[in-house]
């Protein structure tokens, strides 16, 4: 079913869409098809037109997310190949098109993967990680008036895989709802990591869970999401942070980043929880898992004990139906299924407190980033990802300019 | 039996060690032995008439005088005898005491709001919660007991809801510890103010309570704890237990406040001095920014009605004022629960403990305490 073409009466300003500015050569990493290897191309940039601004992008973080569009895990609520991925990412603005008042030329800015209009109710609400702009981008068209900016040297438009963004690539052309400005001494290579993997996990456990001081949390899979859903539950006071993961790396870094116990298995983790949680179960889980899945969600319900809240911020493949999880025990012990996008924060506030918490020495980012690659290292960098050796890998641009 | 106590008998007076008469423990009721009591400012709160109906008042409604009294209400013990019919406890426990009843069946404790048990009506009246008669006396005349526990005393008999059991490998002067200061500083800031991570808080007053609340809201992930305090001690012990930064004043941190938050003030405002005067509220509720929460934990003397609050500010700026007894947790289920976070090194406890003194030094303990001393100061009884 195809999603709905943009309302373009309140997203775009009415203004002449007549643009002024440079078209840009510039470098993209394209997926040309599903279970195909990323392919990078010079690309051609269309100047930003009314509400858009052009960035040139300094580095950009390897969500898995990503590897869902290769996998087709997010086929119907993506655009199909050929599209630009990445959503993780900062940079500089170049230039803004006509109307843009909230960035200028210079600033220095974070992509949220969820786009803020700051207009919809779920923005005026306080959910602008549910802004009504994110159903739209999965056209992988522009937000602003459903064209492309975005060609491969050819002239074929190229869709943008995740929040139409596209910044596997050395320059993008965005809304501006999409541009989070921050402060200009923050390292940009850190801070991209923010417009996805660091909120969504920290998110989880801080809004999603809401986890509380003395509250023992299991975390389910501790890669680039799962990492600050621990951290996220360590800085809320919990008493207890369990991380399951099968990867030994990633259960040793899982404890650097705070967490005090580590089980390779939920099984694992079941055995020891009359100890760990005195007996009540845990009172949240929150499952950070590569890829979603229903069986192990099943698995993980018996983690949490009376009251409890399991968050599901993983993505789940988008065919699967159904869920292992008998339901009388969400009656009997008032158990929460909690579904959570973004970590159930708004990123035009959390992108600058969580990098605020960050240069206070109270969130770890440098310790996620385990590699960095040039644009051309992005095969690598998903195959060392999906061979559980990166807790984050990041594509860092070398501009030649 | 006969034991000794300490006994108030009049405003502006010294703690009396007598001789008092303690009876057996009738129907849900039990003997404590007492081995340890806080040196809480509540017990000096009866000294100074803070705590204390004018005598007109109680004369007007019929009640009997104030005084003479059996103070103590933070402390530690172990169950010595048990009337019929107590079930929670049995000789040789280990209890926490409750200074808060929590009997379990009345609508604010069946609702999760134990530190509001309807019990808790009589607490500065004669009588025991069961039957409303006596078991405590000096010579012939009954002896009231503060908060219906009297740990000022070697032993005293206490109704079943007024103590918890709490596991017997913990050392009691910690648990004394947990039965109050703790827990309404720490209940002040985690659960009252419920600081989130990232949050900007002030904690004014750095006694036994403030010293909780700042460990509470470094435990809850705040950015910033502020500890205001005029003695040097206090800002000291601040930092240990988790402030970022310290003033000796509130008009000093003010400024500072808005030049750390680039003006966005704080988030959360614990007010926990040693008095709480009216015109205190002025600042404290300044120093909180839009949408911020004001939490007033100190007591502040009976008989004030003022309190300078900007109503305007309040209002324009959406701003909270939340008034908060034993930081508004459950005693029977936040007590063990500290005490859990103390036994996984997770909360500091003998930290908080400044000296230790026998029954006959507790007027040294409060002149201390008065003094600006003391974060702690406990009653040890062999």
């Amino acid at each position: 079913m195809a999603p709905p073409m943009p309302r373009d009466v309140w997203f775009a300003p009415d203004v002449d869409s007549h643009s002024w500015g440079q078209f840009v050569k510039t470098k993209a990493a394209i997926l040309r098809a599903r279970h195909t290897p990323w392919s990078v191309e010079e690309i051609e940039l269309d100047p930003p037109k009314a509400s858009e601004v052009l960035v040139k992008i300094i580095a950009s973080g390897m969500c898995h997310s990503d590897e869902h569009l290769v996998t087709g895990d997010l086929a119907g609520a993506t655009p199909e190949p050929p599209l630009i991925g990445g959503h993780e990412g900062a940079g500089i603005v170049l230039e803004v098109g006509p109307g843009v008042f909230s960035v200028a030329p210079g600033d220095h800015v974070v992509f949220g993967f969820v786009p803020a209009c700051g207009r919809c109710p779920s923005c005026a609400g306080g959910h602008s990680n549910l802004c009504d702009m994110n159903t739209v981008t999965a056209t992988g068209l522009q937000l602003s008036d459903g064209t492309s900016r975005h060609h491969s040297t050819s002239g074929e438009d190229l869709l943008l895989g995740i929040g139409a963004l596209g910044t596997f690539a050395h320059h993008t052309v965005v809304h501006e709802a999409s541009c989070i400005k921050i402060d200009k001494d923050l390292p940009l290579e850190k801070a991209c990591l923010l417009g996805c993997g660091v909120v969504t996990g920290w998110g989880s456990a801080v809004y999603a869970a809401d986890v509380q001081p003395g509250d023992t949390v299991a975390v389910v899979g501790v890669g680039g999401i799962g990492s600050n859903a621990v951290q996220g539950a360590k800085i809320a006071g919990a008493r207890v942070v369990a991380a399951i993961d099968p990867i030994e790396f990633k259960r040793e870094k899982a404890m650097e980043f705070g967490a005090t116990h580590a089980y390779a298995s939920i099984a694992d983790a079941l055995g020891a929880m009359g100890e760990t949680t005195w007996d009540r179960g845990f009172d949240k889980v929150i499952m950070c898992c590569g890829v979603g899945d229903g069986d192990v969600l099943g698995e993980a319900f018996w983690l949490g004990g009376k009251r409890s809240k399991i968050v599901v911020t993983n993505i789940h493949p988008v065919g699967e139906a159904s869920i292992a999880i008998p339901a009388v025990f969400l009656t009997v012990f008032e158990k929460q299924l909690i579904g959570s996008l973004f970590g159930s924060g708004n990123p035009r506030k959390d992108i600058p407190k969580l990098l605020e918490l960050y240069t206070q020495g109270l969130l770890d980012l440098d310790g996620l980033v385990t590699k960095t690659y040039p644009i051309e290292g992005i095969n690598e960098g998903y195959a060392d990802m999906n061979a559980g050796k990166n807790i984050r890998g990041v594509l860092v641009f070398e501009h030649t300019d | 039996m006969k034991c000794r106590a300490a006994v108030l008998h009049g405003l502006g007076q010294q703690w009396q060690i007598e001789d008092i008469t303690v009876d057996a423990p009738k129907a849900g009721e039990l003997l404590v032995q007492w081995k340890v009591a806080g040196m809480c400012h509540s017990d000096e709160h009866f000294v100074t008439g803070d705590m204390v109906p004018p005598a007109e008042m109680l004369a007007a409604a019929g009640m009997p005088p104030f005084f003479p009294i059996l103070g103590g209400h933070e402390g530690a013990g172990i169950v010595v005898e048990v009337g019929p019919g107590v079930m929670s406890v049995q000789p040789g426990d280990h209890v926490s005491a409750s200074f808060i009843p929590s009997c379990g069946r009345c609508r604010f404790c069946s609702t999760g709001r134990q530190n509001l048990c309807d019990a808790g009506a009589g607490t500065m009246q004669n009588g025991m919660i069961t039957d409303g008669t006596s078991r405590h006396f000096l010579g012939d005349e009954p002896l009231k007991l503060m908060a219906k526990l009297g740990t000022f005393s070697q032993y005293s008999t206490v109704a079943e809801a007024s103590v918890i059991k709490v596991d017997d490998d913990l050392p009691l002067d910690v648990v004394a510890l947990v039965s109050c200061g703790v827990a309404t500083g720490w209940g002040s800031a985690t659960n009252r103010a419920d600081v989130r991570p990232g949050d900007t808080v002030v904690v004014v007053g750095i006694g036994g309570i403030g010293i909780n609340a700042v460990q509470g809201a470094a435990m809850s992930g705040a950015t910033r704890v502020i500890a205001v305090d005029p003695v040097e001690f206090k800002r000291e012990k601040a930092d240990e237990f988790g402030a970022t930064h310290t003033f000796a004043s509130m008009e000093e941190a003010m400024p500072a406040i808005a030049e750390l938050t680039w003006g966005q003030m704080a988030d959360k405002v614990i007010m926990t001095p040693g008095v709480l005067y009216g015109e205190m509220m002025r600042l404290g509720t300044a120093m909180a920014g839009k949408g911020g929460t004001i939490v007033v934990t100190a007591i502040a003397p009976i008989t004030q009605t003022e309190s300078s609050v900007n109503l305007f500010e309040l209002a324009m700026w959406n701003k909270e004022i939340k008034g908060t007894i034993f930081g508004s947790l459950n005693p029977r289920s936040d007590i063990p629960k500290l005490l859990g976070l103390y036994r996984e090194g997770q909360l500091k406890l003998d930290e908080l403990i400044t000296r230790r003194y026998t029954l006959d030094e507790i007027n040294d303990g409060y002149q201390a305490m008065r003094n600006g001393e003391n974060l702690r100061g406990v009653i040890m009884y062999d």
